[in-house]
């Protein structure tokens, strides 16, 4: 196979799995709370019937609000193009390293919370303010564990990161990996909108962050931004099983290993998906001006992170 | 055990004491803080045994026993009890708020990575490696006992000084001799009966352990 | 050498401890036991003043645990007078006493304890058993500070053993470091944390590592010492501490930290040379001295005023370790002076206070008139203070700024003149308000338990012994020291 094809098809993989996720970790969630819950290809059935309905946009929104579920979904899918969701190393490895995957990813927040803006819903205006703060805490953190995880490896290439750890396996319980994978974990909490700092379902406007900015949309628009978000969650997780834990990536491009590796992927993001239902259905929410002391307690993990991989290079 | 995985270890072992330390700064309430100084204890004596078995000492080993005993286990029990006295008070908010005292105590480590930094390139030892992070919470205990405001979480903070002060030595000399040691756990024992016997007295005459109170005494 | 000395001086305050635990405290027989076992202490500690000058350096324990040369000769000669003089003027004697029998007892237990510590902190050959010794002290005088619970002691005693115990544990970290030092060029070694051995090997040590050890180590003792900035439960432990514990905490414990800085001191001049160390005694010493000065002025009782007044005189002493041999010799002769001075200002305001029931200089007035040879004490003393002559503490003054001067640092010596200048006004002033005037109604007149007055009129006398010509035994011990401390 050729290797350019290789970033549409994870691009098509990513799409396909990605609401399969989100649903699979609703489920999970249910039998933990002794509910039999809706079954876990719900959100594919949802998504179908979002795109048949109308869409109907403020009389003051403009041109911001229906431009932005098309930057934000396509964001999120170039993001797909460049993490190492299959294979490394990866085709598109020129244009883009583990800092471009994470600011494409704040592109589409960004643009998802000027949407929150526009109609001039209050809602939205909350939700947008409530995303920045917690974006703005969790982005110094990805930067650092990031500068930690690149220190060991030599380069922020993600292929070269997960290749390190590829070829010399003790490095994976490295305090400074393992330090660098709770930070991220923290992070990824609170940029896909999971308790302990967004109720995903929860209904009450107040308490919302995430679903608060996209309270205007319907129709085809909401379920772009639903499926973005899903595929922002499932981003993350391949970030934390493929980077901390890189083993069934292929590194050839048969149809074995190729095989082997998205069966591997799906086992790791169940296991992540099960971990945080798990985390879901055991702490409740935090009041909001608590969440800086969660985001800040990460930020000094990945400091620590930063500091072990220097002290044992 | 070859030296690279000890360093790994040390740094390893070194970490999860400093993030029981930091631990301090970002749980409230004095259950948690108790917890945090346990689990603090627990890996301290984890590591000393680690370092015991590197350099086959069966001194260390004894030294890990009795940081177990004591600062693990006989400890908490008795801070335990004085919690469930005082437990129930209301929250105080510290001088510094939680997030700040983080990246403060994110600062202090920063700080003490460059004070030792000289003392890493000195040392030989393969431990060496968890100094600075040692060093790191020696501030980050000074940091606490400074900012809290009940009695109770600064004997906390001095005890998680005297567990990086352990630490330090351990990692640094790989223990030193032994009478000291034996000392020096006497002398912490000693002083925090004596502490926990003040935070009473200090219960009875001011009928709370808030050191705000403590303010009679001006110029 | 054998073990006598040794266990005279060592055992005789544990004995008083567990004798004052058993017998019943309001017994004269205790009392009486208590004191003799205090002389027993003196005396040994005499002894071994002797023996120093003899030239012996007596030795005890297995890897040289104890050893005594002529700086720990001196200290311990102290402590153990001043430990002699709290265990005779000490709670339960004369009729003014209000201590209740559980309060004596547990008094003298305690201050017996304090005392077993202070004299194996400047016994000890091990730098980690002196630690261990100087920890215990904080604990021991500690638990006596609020002997009285009040509000005000409570809070005196917990500032005390909270910011006590965190300076140790500095200098502990302090002392790891020099051992890491140590134990990096030479390995492990079991004796490795004898002053003898530290010595012989500092020229080895790494620079920048002793620096910060010794950075810790200031830091740590000089928490104990009364150093600014790390001074702040002086004034109140020593203010709210019964008379006797802060005779016994302003007198000697000060000493005892100060011992410590002196050990390590020569360890690290002789590892960095002397620029380094005595550029930090210097800054610390001259903040002491200008936070105590400055404080002086606003006292308004007269205990938190002697308090003041020791870190005034604790920078003075740290300050002069600084200037060269000639400052050595001034500061050892001034520790001496302090000890005999601060003591027994304490044991009179003791008096006082049990008398007048106040802690308040406004309150007390008319003192040479109530009480003439309490207040005559009281002037004797303040005088000394002053650093006036007849009282030794003028020479020991004169012979710092002296040697200030010699050693090129004429603008430090001008502010510290300065300074003293202003602890002289300011502590002459509130002594004229207690001194003269009339006497407050209600207050009896006479002096109580006048015997007790005999051993302090005894330290007054020394003062002025001391002033007008320093003993020649004392000039070769002092002499010795500076041998031992180094540049």
């Amino acid at each position: 196979m050729s290797p350019w094809l290789l970033g549409p098809v994870q691009a098509a993989l990513a799409l396909l799995l990605a609401p399969g996720l989100v649903g699979a970790i609703r489920w999970m969630k249910a039998r933990l709370q002794n509910r039999s819950g809706a079954p876990p290809w719900q959100p594919y059935l949802e998504l179908r019937k979002l795109f048949a309905k109308e869409v109907v946009v403020s009389n003051n929104a403009s041109w911001l609000f229906r431009a932005a579920p098309f930057i934000v979904f396509g964001s999120t899918v170039a993001v797909t193009l460049l993490v190492p969701l299959l294979a490394v190393p990866l085709p598109f490895d020129g244009a883009g390293d583990l800092l471009v995957v994470v600011y494409l990813l704040l592109l589409g927040t960004f643009f998802l919370a000027l949407a929150g803006l526009d109609p001039g819903s209050p809602f939205g205006g909350m939700g947008a303010s409530r995303e920045m703060t917690v974006a703005a805490l969790a982005e110094p953190t990805m930067a650092l564990a990031i500068f930690a995880l690149a220190w060991s490896a030599g380069s922020t290439n993600l292929g070269h990161i997960a290749a390190r750890v590829l070829a010399t396996p003790t490095e994976a319980l490295a305090p400074g990996h393992v330090l660098a994978f709770a930070a991220i974990f923290v992070v990824t909490l609170a940029e896909t909108g999971r308790l302990p700092v967004d109720n995903p379902a929860t209904h009450l406007e107040l308490t919302m962050i995430h679903e608060a900015m996209v309270l205007e949309y319907s129709g085809r628009y909401l379920a772009l931004i639903e499926w973005a978000a899903a595929l922002k969650l499932l981003v993350f997780f391949t970030l934390l099983g493929n980077l901390f834990a890189p083993w069934g990536i292929a590194a050839a491009l048969t149809p074995g290993a190729l095989l082997w590796a998205v069966l591997t992927l799906a086992l790791k993001l169940l296991a992540l998906g099960g971990v945080v239902a798990l985390v879901e259905t055991h702490i409740a929410k935090l009041r909001l001006f608590r969440v800086p002391e969660l985001l800040s307690a990460s930020f000094i993990l990945a400091l620590l992170a930063v500091t072990a991989s220097f002290l044992l290079r | 055990m070859s030296p690279e995985l000890v360093s790994q270890l040390s740094v390893g072992g070194s970490t999860l004491v400093l993030l029981a330390g930091l631990a301090m700064l970002w749980r409230r309430g004095v259950r948690a803080h108790i917890g945090a100084f346990t689990a603090q204890s627990v890996a301290l004596a984890a590591t000393t045994a680690m370092v015991g078995w590197f350099t086959g000492d069966w001194q260390l080993w004894a030294v890990a026993a009795l940081l177990l005993l004591i600062k693990g286990v006989g400890i908490p029990i008795l801070l335990e009890r004085m919690a469930r006295r005082f437990g129930t008070e209301r929250e105080l908010e510290p001088y510094v708020n939680t997030a700040t005292s983080l990246l403060v105590g994110g600062l202090l480590v920063l700080l003490a990575y460059l004070v030792t930094a000289r003392l890493v390139s000195v040392s030989q030892l393969p431990t060496r490696t968890g100094m600075p992070l040692a060093m790191g919470l020696v501030f980050v205990s000074l940091f606490v006992i400074i900012s809290r405001k009940k009695a109770l979480t600064q004997v906390l903070g001095f005890l998680m000084l005297e567990n990086a002060v352990a630490l330090l030595a351990v990692l640094g000399t790989h223990g030193i001799p032994i009478i000291v040691e034996i000392g020096v756990f006497l002398d912490v024992a000693l002083g925090f009966i004596v502490m926990q016997v003040f935070v009473y007295q200090i219960h009875e005459t001011f009928e709370s352990i808030d050191v705000e109170q403590l303010n009679r005494l001006r110029e | 050498m054998t073990a006598a000395p040794f266990l005279a001086l060592l055992l005789s305050p544990i004995l008083a401890a567990a004798g004052a635990l058993v017998l019943p405290p309001r017994w004269r027989t205790a009392s009486v036991l208590h004191a003799g076992l205090g002389l027993i202490s003196l005396l040994a500690a005499l002894r071994f003043v002797a023996l120093v000058l003899d030239g012996w350096t007596p030795t005890w324990g297995a890897t040289v645990l104890f050893r005594v040369d002529a700086l720990s000769a001196l200290l311990a000669a102290c402590v153990a007078f001043v430990a002699a003089l709290a265990a005779l003027l000490g709670p339960c004697l004369g009729p003014d006493d209000h201590y209740t029998p559980a309060q004596v007892r547990r008094f003298r237990v305690f201050s017996s304890l304090f005392a077993f510590t202070m004299l194996v902190a400047v016994t000890a050959n091990n730098v980690g058993v002196m630690w261990i010794a100087i920890e215990a002290t904080t604990i021991a005088s500690a638990v006596i500070v609020p002997l009285t619970v009040t509000k005000a002691s409570v809070e005196a005693s917990w500032k005390y053993i909270l910011i006590g115990s965190v300076g140790i544990a500095l200098a502990f970290v302090g002392t790891v470091l020099g051992y890491f030092d140590f134990v990096t060029l030479v390995g492990q070694r079991e004796y490795a944390l004898n002053w003898t051995v530290l010595l012989a090997n500092a020229p080895v040590l790494h620079p920048p590592v002793i620096q910060l050890a010794f950075v810790f180590i200031l830091i740590g003792y000089g928490t104990k010492a009364g150093l600014a900035p790390m001074h702040t439960w002086l004034p109140d432990a020593h203010s709210e501490a019964p008379s006797a514990l802060s005779a016994m905490m302003s007198g000697v414990l000060l000493a005892v930290a100060l011992y410590a800085i002196v050990r390590w001191k020569a360890v690290v001049t002789a590892a960095v040379g002397h620029q380094f160390p005595n550029r930090l005694l210097i800054g610390l010493g001259l903040l002491s001295l200008a936070i105590a000065a400055l404080s002086l002025v606003i006292q308004r009782q007269y205990k938190r005023l002697l308090a003041y007044s020791s870190i005034e005189h604790t920078g003075l002493m740290c300050l002069g370790l600084a200037l060269g041999p000639l400052g050595v010799f001034a500061s050892m002769l001034h520790l001496v002076n302090h000890t005999l001075a601060k003591s027994m200002m304490f044991f009179v305001s003791g008096r006082i206070l049990d008398r007048y029931g106040s802690p308040e200089i406004g309150r007390v007035s008319g003192l040479l008139r109530v009480m003439p040879w309490t207040g005559g004490l009281f002037a004797a003393g303040m005088i000394a203070l002053l650093g006036l002559p007849p009282f030794g503490m003028f020479l020991s003054k004169f012979a710092l700024v002296r040697a200030g001067f010699a050693d090129g640092k004429g603008w430090l010596m001008a502010a510290v003149l300065a300074l003293l200048a202003v602890a002289f006004v300011s502590l002459l002033a509130h002594l004229n308000r207690m001194l003269y005037g009339p006497a407050p109604d209600g207050i009896r007149r006479g002096e109580s338990g006048g015997w007790a007055v005999v051993p302090l009129v005894a330290c007054a006398t020394m003062l002025v012994g001391l002033g007008i010509a320093v003993p020649a035994p004392i000039t070769e011990l002092l002499g010795r020291i500076v041998e031992i401390a180094g540049r």
